[in-house]
C-alpha cells in the first residue's frame, strides 16, 4: 500500500478547501471598486485582515493540538493538512488585505514575517516528504539503537580477537574503541559526518600498519580488519540517521520562533491600526 | 595461576626452552589483557629464573624500546608486568621453579560506545525552541508596540524612546500628501484621539474656511449628516492627492436626486456620456440672473453692446486710423489671465480704444474725452471750448468755431458785456453740437445706446445704458482654457458670423462630448468623471459654521488634559 502523505490527506480535502478559500478572496477583490485605492481599511480590507488574523492564531494553535494527546477534535494528520493547505492560503489573503500598499513600517514587517514563515513551513514540507524515505533506506529495520549495541558487539569482538595481534594493530583497535564518538556537537549531528572519527582513522592506518606489524597475523588480521569496516559503516548509518532526525527538527527553529515574532508585529499592527485609526 | 578476583586458580604446568610471557595466545604465560604486549617476554633459567623483556618494554601501545632488561626471579621477590603481578614461588619436587601470575589491576571496561554517544538530538545539544521563541516574542512586542504606544497614551519612557529612535513613525502606513509633510511627524496634529477616527475638528483647525456641498437651501435635509471629512479625504496613500477621485460618491445621490430630497430641482446626472443634463447658462442682466437651459432654441442675452463679431473678424481686416487695413483675431481682444484658465475682461481703454478714438475736435487737438460717465465726457468737452474761447489763439479759434476770432482774455482792454456773453454762448453752443455729435452720431452711439434728456435751461444730458458683459457663464463647472490651448477659439465659439453682441456663443454639450466621454473608458475619448469639471465644497456656507478654532491657524497640540 502506497504511502499517503499529508498532502493527501481524505483525499486532498484541504487543498480543496484552501483553493475555494483563495479563489473566494481573489474574486472579492477583483469585484471591489474601492473608492480611492484598495487597502487594508476598506470594508473588503477589514473582512480579509480579519479572516487572515484569525487563520494565524489557528495556525499557531496546532502546536497546543499537536500536543493535547486525548483530543478527539480531528486528527493530529488531518490538522497538519489543514495546517500545510491553508497556511499557503494565508499567503494570498494577507496580500489582499495589504491591497499591495507596502512600505517600511510595522505593517510590513508582519507581512514580511508571515511570508518567511510560511516560507519555512514549505521547506518543511519538503523536508517531510523527503526525509522519512531518506530514513528508511538508510537504517531499514534497524534504529539507531540498535546500531549502537550492534557496534557494542563489535568492539567486544574486535577487542577479543585483537588480543592476539600484534601490538601496533591492538592500539589502533583500542584508538577505534575508545574514541569513536556520536553526535556531541551540533556539526557533527547536523552534518551527518565526523571529520575526526577514530574508526575511519583507524581503517585508514590499517593497511599501512599491518604490513610494518609482525608478519603470520594472516586470517585473523583480515577478520579483524573486517570488522572494523563493519563498524564504520554502521557508525556512516547512524550519523546519517541522527542527521536526519536533526534536519526534521531543525527547520522548527526557524519556523516556531518566525512564527512568535509574526504574533508580536500581529499585535503591533492591529494595535497600531486602531490606536490611530 | 590467579586471575581475575574471584577466578579459582589454576595450574599450569610446562616445558620449554624458554617460557613466553605476554599477550599471545601461544604464550605459555598468556596474560590476555590489553594493557601487556603481545611479547612482553620471556622467563629462562640461568641457575634460577631469570625474567628477560625484550622489545616492547612497556605496554602495548607505545613506541618500542629497545631496552632488554632482565630480572633474576628470586623466590619472594615479584615483578609488575602490566596489570599483573609475577612472584617466584618455591618449586614444587621436580620443576625448576614456579611463578606465580596475579591479575593486580582488573582491566576497566572502556566505556561502550552508548556512553560517547549522549548528546544525538537538537534538543540535548542545550537548542531549546520555546525560550528562544518566548524571547523574539517579547523583543518584537516591545520594540514594535510597546515602546512606541508610549507617545499616543502618554507613559512615561516616551522621551528615552525618542532619543533611541524607537517610535511610532514605525506604524506610518504611507506617505503624506506634499501640502501635509510640515506636518508628517506630528501624528497628534489629525489623530487627536486615540481609538477613534481623525475628527473633523482637526481638519477644520487649517481648513476652517471649508464650505458644504449641499447649500443652505437642502441644509434641512442633512444630507451629509454622519460623513466626515475622511469619508473622502484620506491621508498616507501618495503624495498626490487624498480625496478619491471615482464618481461613486457624487452618482449615488445625483442619480437620483429626488430620492433623497423631494424637493430638489436639479437635473439628475450619473455619467457624461449617457446621462448628463443639457448645460444651462447662467445670464446676467443688470441684477438679474437667469438660467437658461441649452439646447431648446437659440439663446440670446441683452448687453446694451452695439457690437458685431464678424465685421471685427473680416478677413480683409478693418480699417484702423493709422495703420490702413488690420486684420484682427480672436487674441487681438481676449487676452488670458493670469491663471490662463480664463480671460482678461474686454476693457475699451486696452482694446478698443486703439480704432474707436474718442476725439471731439481732431482739427485742434488730439484729445479724447473719457470713457467713463457721460456727464464727465460732456464736461471735458464744454470745457475745452470755454477754454478756447477764452484764451484760445486765432488760429485754434477759427478751426473750432469755424469763426475768425480769439480768446476773449488775449484781446486787449477788457471785454465787454456783450463780448463776455457773446464767447459763452459760442462756447456752449460749440460744444453742445460737438456733444450731440459724439454722442448720438459718430462715436457714442456707435457701440452704445444713448438717450438724451433735455433739461430746460441747461446743457442736455445724456444717459448710456450700462453694458452687461458675462463672465462666469456656468459657475458651477471649472472650465481651463489652459487644457484646451491646442483647440482653435472657433471650434467651440462659434462667433464668425455673429452681427450682435447679444448673440450667445457658448458651446453645448454636445460640442464636449466631441472629445470627452463617460467614468468608463471608451478608446477615442477622453474619460471624464464628475471631478474633471465639478467641484464638491462649493456652497459658500461653511462646513461647521459653530467651529472655533483653538488658535491662529495653526496644528493642533498633542492633546491636552480632556
Amino acid at each position: 500500500m502506497r504511502h499517503s502523505s499529508i498532502l493527501e490527506y481524505a483525499h486532498f480535502r484541504w487543498f480543496k478547501g484552501a483553493a475555494a478559500l483563495c479563489a473566494g478572496a481573489a474574486v472579492a477583490y477583483l469585484w471591489h471598486n474601492p473608492p480611492i485605492k484598495p487597502y487594508g481599511g476598506t470594508w473588503l480590507g477589514y473582512t480579509l485582515g480579519t479572516i487572515a488574523a484569525l487563520l494565524i492564531v489557528w495556525l499557531m494553535a496546532y502546536g497546543v493540538r499537536k500536543r493535547r494527546y486525548r483530543s478527539r477534535m480531528g486528527t493530529v494528520q488531518g490538522w497538519l493538512s489543514a495546517h500545510v493547505y491553508l497556511g499557503t492560503a494565508l499567503v494570498v489573503i494577507a496580500t489582499l488585505h495589504t491591497g499591495f500598499e507596502l512600505g517600511w513600517n510595522v505593517h510590513t514587517l508582519a507581512y514580511v514575517l508571515m511570508l518567511l514563515v510560511v516560507a519555512s513551513g514549505f521547506y518543511g514540507v519538503y523536508l517531510y516528504l523527503r526525509v522519512p524515505g531518506a530514513m528508511t533506506d538508510n537504517l531499514g529495520d534497524d534504529t539507531l539503537q540498535s546500531i549502537v549495541l550492534r557496534v557494542a558487539d563489535i568492539d567486544r569482538e574486535m577487542r577479543a580477537k585483537a588480543m592476539s595481534l600484534p601490538d601496533a594493530l591492538l592500539a589502533l583497535v583500542d584508538f577505534s574503541i575508545a574514541g569513536t564518538r556520536l553526535g556531541g556537537n551540533f556539526m557533527r549531528v547536523v552534518s551527518g559526518r565526523d571529520p575526526a572519527c577514530a574508526t575511519a582513522a583507524a581503517v585508514n592506518r590499517w593497511s599501512s600498519t599491518a604490513r610494518g606489524a609482525l608478519a603470520g597475523s594472516g586470517n585473523l588480521e583480515r577478520e579483524v580488519f573486517g570488522l572494523l569496516l563493519e563498524k564504520q559503516q554502521l557508525l556512516e548509518r547512524a550519523r546519517r540517521g541522527l542527521r536526519h532526525k536533526a534536519l526534521l527538527d531543525l527547520w522548527l527553529y526557524a519556523h516556531v520562533p518566525l512564527a512568535f515574532m509574526l504574533l508580536a508585529a500581529l499585535a503591533a499592527h492591529i494595535a497600531s491600526v486602531f490606536l490611530y485609526w | 595461576m590467579r586471575g581475575a578476583p574471584g577466578a579459582s586458580a589454576s595450574r599450569k604446568a610446562v616445558s620449554a626452552e624458554w617460557v613466553r610471557v605476554g599477550r599471545h595466545a601461544a604464550s605459555e604465560i598468556f596474560l590476555p589483557d590489553p594493557r601487556v604486549a603481545l611479547a612482553q617476554g620471556m622467563i629462562v633459567w640461568r641457575d634460577g629464573l631469570v625474567y628477560l623483556e625484550g622489545e616492547a618494554g612497556t605496554a602495548s601501545r607505545t613506541v618500542t624500546q629497545r631496552t632488554v632488561r632482565s630480572v633474576r626471579l628470586n623466590a619472594g621477590e615479584g615483578i609488575d608486568i602490566g596489570p599483573y603481578r609475577l612472584e617466584a614461588i618455591a618449586a614444587p619436587a621436580g620443576y625448576d621453579g614456579a611463578v606465580s601470575v596475579e591479575l593486580a589491576h582488573a582491566l576497566e571496561s572502556a566505556p561502550d560506545l552508548k556512553a560517547r554517544a549522549s548528546r544525538l538530538t537538537l534538543a540535548s545539544l542545550g537548542l531549546a525552541k520555546r525560550p528562544i521563541a518566548w524571547v523574539v516574542f517579547l523583543m518584537v512586542l516591545a520594540l514594535c508596540l510597546v515602546i512606541p504606544a508610549g507617545r499616543v497614551l502618554h507613559m512615561p519612557w516616551t522621551p528615552a524612546a525618542d532619543r533611541a529612535g524607537v517610535t511610532d513613525r514605525a506604524w506610518n502606513p504611507g506617505p503624506l500628501m506634499l501640502a501635509h509633510q510640515t506636518i508628517a511627524t506630528r501624528c497628534s496634529a489629525c489623530h487627536q484621539v486615540a481609538f477613534a477616527h481623525v475628527r473633523d475638528e482637526a481638519c477644520l483647525e487649517c481648513h476652517a474656511k471649508t464650505t458644504r456641498h449641499d447649500g443652505a437651501v437642502l441644509a434641512h435635509a442633512g444630507l451629509l449628516a454622519g460623513e466626515r471629512c475622511t469619508t473622502c479625504h484620506l491621508e498616507h496613500k501618495g503624495t498626490k492627492a487624498t480625496h478619491r477621485d471615482d464618481d461613486g460618491f457624487c452618482v449615488a445621490c445625483h442619480r437620483d436626486l429626488r430620492a433623497k430630497v423631494p424637493d430638489a430641482h436639479a437635473m439628475n446626472a450619473s455619467d457624461f456620456a449617457r446621462d448628463h443634463p443639457a448645460f444651462r447658462l447662467t445670464l446676467r442682466e443688470g441684477d438679474a440672473v437667469r438660467r437658461v437651459r441649452m439646447g431648446e432654441g437659440a439663446i440670446s442675452q441683452q448687453t446694451h453692446l452695439e457690437f458685431p463679431h464678424a465685421k471685427h473678424l473680416d478677413p480683409k481686416g478693418v480699417k484702423s486710423p493709422d495703420k490702413g487695413r488690420v486684420k484682427l483675431d480672436c487674441s487681438s481682444c481676449h487676452v488670458p489671465d493670469a491663471s490662463r484658465r480664463s480671460f482678461e475682461p474686454v476693457t475699451f481703454a486696452q482694446r478698443c480704444q486703439e480704432c474707436h478714438t474718442l476725439q471731439f475736435e481732431p482739427a485742434v487737438t488730439a484729445r479724447e474725452v473719457p470713457h467713463g460717465k457721460p456727464a464727465d465726457a460732456a464736461m471735458v468737452i464744454d470745457e475745452f471750448y470755454a477754454n478756447l474761447a477764452l484764451k484760445g489763439t486765432p488760429d485754434s479759434f477759427q478751426k473750432a468755431f469755424g469763426v475768425p476770432g480769439e480768446g476773449l482774455l488775449r484781446r486787449v482792454g477788457d471785454p465787454s458785456e456783450a463780448q463776455r456773453r457773446n464767447a459763452l454762448a459760442l462756447a456752449s453752443a460749440k460744444a453742445k453740437r460737438v456733444a450731440v455729435d459724439l454722442f448720438e452720431v459718430r462715436a457714442c452711439k456707435q457701440c452704445h445706446e444713448v438717450a438724451r434728456r433735455d433739461v430746460k435751461g441747461a446743457p442736455p444730458r445724456w444717459e448710456i445704458a450700462p453694458v452687461t458683459m458675462n463672465r462666469r457663464w456656468m459657475p458651477h463647472a471649472r472650465f481651463d482654457h489652459q487644457a484646451h490651448a491646442q483647440q482653435k477659439c472657433g471650434d467651440c465659439h462659434d462667433v464668425a458670423r455673429s452681427k450682435a453682441s447679444s448673440d450667445v456663443a457658448m458651446p453645448g454639450i454636445a460640442k464636449c462630448r466631441e472629445c470627452h466621454g463617460g467614468s468608463r473608458p471608451v478608446e477615442g475619448k477622453i474619460t471624464s468623471n464628475c471631478m474633471l469639471c465639478h467641484g464638491f465644497h462649493d456652497s459658500t456656507e461653511r462646513w461647521d459654521p459653530g467651529f472655533v478654532p483653538r488658535g491662529p491657524a495653526r496644528v493642533a497640540e498633542d492633546r491636552d488634559a480632556r
